[in-house]
């Protein structure tokens, strides 16, 4: 069994071999399945989500039922009634995606919560007001888990709207932020983390912010666990500063598909996107 | 349809991303298959200080600080490697030789790698906490060098390679770049980087890659200090021959036998039954007293032991005679022997660990090399447990125990508790609220010791509240010795008085509670106690008579009169069955009205007592002895020391001193007789521990004082007792309440006499207590004033406890007080806090015709239950108090400013230790080879002469009964928390 997050301080080395300022490897892809309006596969670490974005359509005969079915919820927007289009977001947790082999159940309160957070989030960045009567559809599919799973879902809804070409301000970007030491502990010169794994959730208190775009205007802010108020403004810095580097990692990763689609005559260069840098 | 790449192989960074793959098992046997990344990495610097390179790249943290560099740019050469030397240790040396690193003369510039820091704390959690305390040190220069996550160093599993040897590649790679790295330095001298290892093909590895590499022993002597150090590597070739043929999850412990063939065997005779007792200074050794044989038979070893704890009703089986051993001569401490075990770790599968295996060792060893073969003793093995004594413990969780991770109680996890009471082993408990526990004083209890667990296991009840704090340890305290301690019900209260502190005897002589009364209140009647003392049980008058005899009155203060059989006060009092005084606070047995207002003899107002009036001869003899409830008004309430002034001033000539002088004549008249009786003066060393008057802490600590005035109430107390309990026994032979002191067996004294004889050449003859008093007083040592003290104390430890008992249940000659040398005695004059003395006193009252006898008085069975309580109350009472008085000892030394430097006497002589004992303090401490000097010095035991030579580092010479100065000071061990006094040998006289 390899080391805690309690040797941190010996050579400000964490339990991955990363500094207390680094992201994991992000890896991500859109148009992951031709078919769908919009899709997206996402990897940050050994966290894997896919999804997939169907809408804006008609809403469907069931309110709030998910398309994908699994743990559906977190309806935003008054659907149909009330001029906007509908959040409707549907997660999946695949039984295989943990190191224990688990069942998600449809009613986990765990995974609802999660569906909620991701729809209010994008909420505040997708133009929903031009499709009343509407309901956007975004299913969700954890693959494996280690650690930052909302933050994950976020970033991943975020690039399949963009695939879908739903109007939106801004990307969407989130990450996690925790800090080195225990809340028992009480360490005051604990440094803050980027990027939280698995272990280090387990371990260490910790927090997921999401921004929109380019702007420090936080969308989202998940604390679960205890920690000293004091050290809460640098673990929010160093979250929002991970969050702008999330973006240009998405912002990337639009781009160079933007590109290769033009190269290979899937889009015309058109007035939309004129404004895509071609190198 | 775009297809999903493996994302990996496509990234241009992948050479610097790895995994590391791992399975585990968990608790439940589930087999879980972890993969963790691992981002490699070149910015992890070699933290030398001949090293520019690193210090450009080296990390910063969150505030912008670089940590310091830890390895010496010089560091320290050996005759091999003369240009200097930074170690690189491998886990094995870390867990044979933790004690080597930690030494102050040598193991400076130490490289601890990653992977042997991994493998370390899952071999022994204690261990790594150790070595991480060490990295955390400046002057070691101790430096974690995280190889698993250098891009250089980083090594992947190749098939068909173990872990070990996955491991061991490591660290050989880790040694190899090291010394490329630091000699690109281009410094002029460049330090070898060699690694340590006791593991031969390791060793064979380096030496053909070139990489310089010792073993430990071969390391350590090319050290300076060498002949030191040496001894502190164990035997490689020890370790080898230890072969585990025990599986996982085998028991550890033989089963216990079936109830019905435990029974029959007992019934046979084949099988004994006895109480386990483990020896307070071997917890591998036990004792049980078997009524089979006069010696207890000795139990040594966990196997043997088989799962008893201190106090257990056990069956045990005698071994044969092969296996007879001596009783140990060395000091053996679970703390020392056990103190890197994981809690975890139950799967290692011997019950005996090697450690306490190489310490048996050791003695068996000894026992075989003796000549002389007539002191082996019978040994034993437990093999059944007929009732488990088990209580609630209080104790402390083990800090070296506990993991890093659990400190932030999330999740479940299991640590040590170190039970106060050293008899008591380590117990394993389960708790997720380690971050909360550890520092508190804790209550558990213990579940279950299964066969399978090396420790007992318990469970958490509650804390008491942070270590060392006087609420927490007091309370502890009182737990500990199962005092009850909570304010009495109010059941209890209602049964006072209405009026209170108001309540007064009652004016008129016709108030029924004047019946049959004597009125007293005319004599000069006062009372002597320590000072300070609210709860004045008794008081004495004398008065010449015309015939030229004296009257002598000792009056008590008449509890029964408040306290009524079978109300809830009464009940409550024979549950608590005595006052427990502690050195801050009194738990009272009667509610604190009755204690120190109402039955207290208080001076100046007049109080219900029952007295007892003799008539004796100017010779001290009894003519004439009556008992009569009365009521008294005493003149004067003195404290020993004023009485005692009183006395002495000549000048004084009033009535009531100087018939505290005719007491004082005639007490000592009265003590003569007894002593001529073959009554024994014991000894135990008392002291008093002297409190800061506002914050109670305590400031100093003094020995008892002995004054002639407290000699003289002890007399005529004794002489009241001894006469009450002729009169209850007349009137009440199947049912009064007495007090016995068994004669002690001869074999209790069989060491001290062999100690004294060939130590002094002085007999001890213990035919009778009479003649054991006169060779106890002629155990005297012109130099040494003290000796006979000495001799007095370690002579009271071979006594049997003096009991109360149902006259009934003995025969008369079985009543006898052997340390009082009287037929017959019981307790009748400290009501107030004693419950035996309240039914002395009914059945005094009954017998006298004062009162008819309460049913409650007259069941022999309810009787002998409360003597059989009142008995173990009485003892614990009494330890609770010393307990305390230990405690405050500790208190007062950790509060003065330097260590006490104090005269000491041996009393005690291990192969590996001595126990002495500081009068002036009243502890006893013991001092282990140890701690002596540093390295531990070699010695020589002489089990014949009771001799301790050393040799080596310290030589000293020390012998039983000897006379030694000692550094007394009170220390908390760092690794258990454990907190205690502490001596050191300052010289031997």
């Amino acid at each position: 069994m390899p080391l805690d997050t309690s040797t941190y301080n010996l050579a400000l080395l964490r339990v991955d071999g990363r500094r207390w300022n680094e992201l994991r490897r992000v890896h991500a892809q859109i148009r992951t399945q031709a078919a769908a309006d919009g899709s997206s596969y996402l990897e940050m670490g050994h966290t894997k989500v896919m999804c997939v974005v169907t809408g804006p359509t008609e809403p469907g005969p069931r309110r709030g039922g998910a398309a994908a079915g699994g743990a559906g919820g977190g309806g935003v927007g008054s659907g149909g009634a009330g001029g906007k289009a509908e959040i409707v977001v549907g997660i999946v947790i695949a039984g295989f995606s943990s190191v224990d082999r688990k069942r998600y159940g449809r009613g986990d309160k765990r995974t609802l919560e999660l569906a909620s957070t991701v729809s209010n989030a994008l909420a505040a960045s997708l133009h929903t007001n031009l499709f009343p009567h509407s309901q956007i559809n975004i299913s969700l599919h954890v693959l494996s888990q280690d650690g930052s799973l909302l933050a994950a879902l976020i970033n991943a809804a975020t690039l399949a709207c963009v695939d879908a070409g739903i109007p939106m301000t801004d990307y969407v970007a989130a990450c996690t932020a925790g800090s080195t030491s225990t809340y028992a502990a009480n360490d005051e010169g604990a440094d803050p983390l980027l990027d939280l794994n698995h272990q280090e959730e387990q371990e260490l208190p910790g927090l997921t912010v999401a921004t929109l775009g380019n702007s420090d205007r936080v969308a989202v802010l998940v604390c679960e666990s205890r920690v000293q108020i004091s050290r809460l403004e640098g673990m929010l810095a160093v979250g929002v500063d991970g969050c702008k580097q999330m973006r240009e990692i998405l912002d990337r990763v639009v781009r160079e598909k933007g590109v290769r689609m033009i190269q290979e005559g899937t889009v015309e260069k058109g007035v939309g996107l004129g404004d895509i840098d071609m190198d | 349809m775009a297809s999903l790449k493996r994302s990996l192989d496509s990234d241009p960074l992948a050479a610097n991303i790895s995994s590391k793959v791992y399975v585990r098992s968990t608790k439940s046997g589930k087999v879980q298959k972890i993969v963790r990344e691992v981002y490699l990495r070149q910015d992890i610097p070699c933290s030398s200080k001949l090293c520019r390179r690193c210090l450009n790249t080296s990390p910063r943290d969150a505030a912008g600080q670089p940590r310091p560099f830890v390895l010496s740019e010089a560091p320290a050469g050996t005759s091999v490697f003369q240009q200097g030397h930074y170690l690189v240790p491998d886990t094995n040396a870390f867990l044979t030789a933790m004690d080597l690193f930690e030494q102050d003369s040598a193991f400076y510039d130490v490289i601890v790698l990653q992977i042997v820091l991994e493998e370390l704390r899952n071999r022994s959690l204690p261990l790594y906490n150790r070595l991480i305390s060490l990295t955390k040190s400046e002057e070691k220069r101790f430096y974690v060098f995280f190889n698993e996550f250098r891009l250089e160093t980083h090594v992947t599993r190749q098939d068909g390679e173990s872990v070990n040897d996955r491991n061991d590649r490591a660290v050989r790679k880790a040694v190899a770049w090291y010394g490329e790295h630091l000699a690109g330095t281009g410094a002029p001298k460049v330090p070898a980087v060699v690694m340590l290892t006791n593991d031969r093909d390791n060793l064979r590895k380096a030496k053909a890659e070139k990489i310089p590499a010792c073993s430990l022993a071969q390391y350590v002597n090319q050290l300076k200090d060498a002949e030191a150090l040496l001894d502190m590597i164990p035997d490689t070739e020890d370790q080898e021959t230890i072969i585990k043929d025990k599986r996982p999850g085998d028991p550890l412990y033989p089963e216990y036998f079936t109830i019905s063939k435990l029974m029959t065997g007992v019934k046979n005779g084949l099988l004994h039954q006895g109480i386990f007792n483990v020896s307070l200074y071997n917890y591998l050794e036990g004792s049980i007293r078997v009524p089979a044989f006069p010696k207890p038979l000795i139990i040594l070893g966990r196997e043997n032991i088989n799962r008893s704890i201190d106090g257990d009703l056990v069956v045990v089986e005698v071994l044969p005679k092969d296996q007879w051993k001596e009783p140990s001569t060395q000091v053996i401490e679970e703390d020392a022997v056990t103190k890197n075990e994981n809690p975890d770790a139950e799967e290692t599968g011997d019950i005996v660990s090697e450690k306490e295996r190489k310490t048996l060792q050791e003695e068996v060893k000894r026992t075989q090399n003796k000549t002389t073969e007539g002191h082996a003793q019978p040994t034993a093995k437990v093999v059944g447990v007929v009732k488990r004594n088990w209580r609630q413990y209080v104790g402390h969780i083990d800090q070296s125990s506990v993991s890093q991770s659990s400190q932030q109680g999330r999740k479940q996890d299991t640590v040590f508790v170190i039970p106060m009471d050293k008899k008591i082993p380590k117990i394993r408990l389960r708790t997720r609220q380690v971050a909360e526990l550890v520092g508190k004083r804790i209550l558990i209890t213990i579940d279950t010791w299964d066969r399978s667990s090396r420790h007992p296991t318990g469970h958490f009840v509650r804390s008491l509240g942070e270590l060392e704090t006087k609420a927490a340890e007091t309370e502890a305290l009182l737990l500990e010795y199962d005092v009850q301690y909570r304010p009495f019900p109010k059941t209890v209260l209602d049964c006072l008085p209405k009026e209170g502190h108001d309540w007064k005897v009652p004016g008129s002589v016709d108030d029924p509670g004047w019946r049959d009364r004597e009125d007293l209140r005319g004599l000069l009647i006062c009372s002597i106690d320590p000072i300070g003392c609210q709860d004045i049980d008794d008081a004495l008058h004398s008065r010449p008579l015309p015939n030229g005899n004296i009257e002598v009155g000792v009056h008590i203060a008449d509890v029964s009169h408040f306290v009524k059989p079978n109300n809830a006060m009464d009940t409550e009092a024979s549950i608590r069955g005595t006052t427990v005084y502690m050195v801050d606070k009194r738990i009272d047995m009667l509610p604190m009205l009755l204690g120190t207002d109402l039955c207290s003899l208080k001076p100046y107002v007049e109080r219900y007592a029952f007295s007892v009036l003799w008539e004796l001869s100017p010779e001290a003899d009894i003519v004439n002895v009556r008992f009569t409830k009365s009521v008294i008004k005493s003149r004067e309430a003195f404290s020993y020391e004023e009485a005692q002034l009183r006395v002495d001033d000549h000048s004084q000539q009033d009535e009531l001193t100087t018939s505290i002088r005719t007491l004082l004549a005639l007490s000592r008249k009265l003590k003569q007789k007894r002593l001529d009786a073959g009554a024994l003066s014991l000894s135990s060393p008392e002291v008093k521990v002297q409190m800061e008057s506002e914050t109670s802490d305590p400031i100093d600590v003094k020995t008892k004082e002995l004054l002639d005035t407290m000699s003289l109430v002890e007399e005529f107390m004794l002489l009241a007792n001894v006469s009450v309990a002729r009169k209850i026994y007349d009137a009440f032979p199947q049912t009064a309440i007495l007090r016995r002191h068994g004669a002690p067996p001869k074999t209790n004294f069989d060491e001290l006499a062999n100690q004294l004889r060939v130590k002094r050449n002085l007999d001890l003859s213990v035919e009778s207590s009479r003649a054991l008093a006169d060779s106890l007083d002629a155990c005297v040592d012109p130099s040494e004033p003290f000796f006979n003290t000495l001799v007095r104390i370690m002579a009271t430890r071979c006594m049997m406890a003096a009991e109360y008992f149902c006259a009934g249940t003995q025969a008369y000659p079985e009543f006898r007080h052997y340390g009082l040398a009287s037929e017959i005695y019981t307790h009748f004059t400290s009501p107030i806090r004693r419950y035996a003395d309240l039914m002395a006193h009914r059945q005094l009252a009954a017998a006298i015709g004062y009162e008819g006898l309460h049913p409650a008085v007259r069941s022999r069975g309810r009787l002998e239950a409360v003597c059989k309580n009142i008995n173990v109350r009485h003892r614990n009472a009494q330890l609770a108090g010393r307990a305390s008085i230990a405690y405050y000892v500790g208190q007062a030394l950790k509060g003065r400013s330097e260590a006490a430097v104090e005269d000491g006497f041996v009393l005690k002589i291990f192969s590996n230790g001595f126990v002495v004992l500081v009068p002036r303090f009243g502890i006893e401490g013991l001092i282990r080879l140890r701690d002596l000097a540093e390295p531990e010095p070699a010695a020589e035991f002489d089990a014949e002469t009771y001799t301790l030579k050393t040799r080596g580092s310290r030589e000293v010479t020390v012998e039983l009964f000897g006379k030694v100065r000692v550094n007394v000071m009170d220390q908390k061990d760092e690794v258990t928390g454990k907190r205690g006094v502490k001596m050191e040998l300052v010289s031997v006289y």
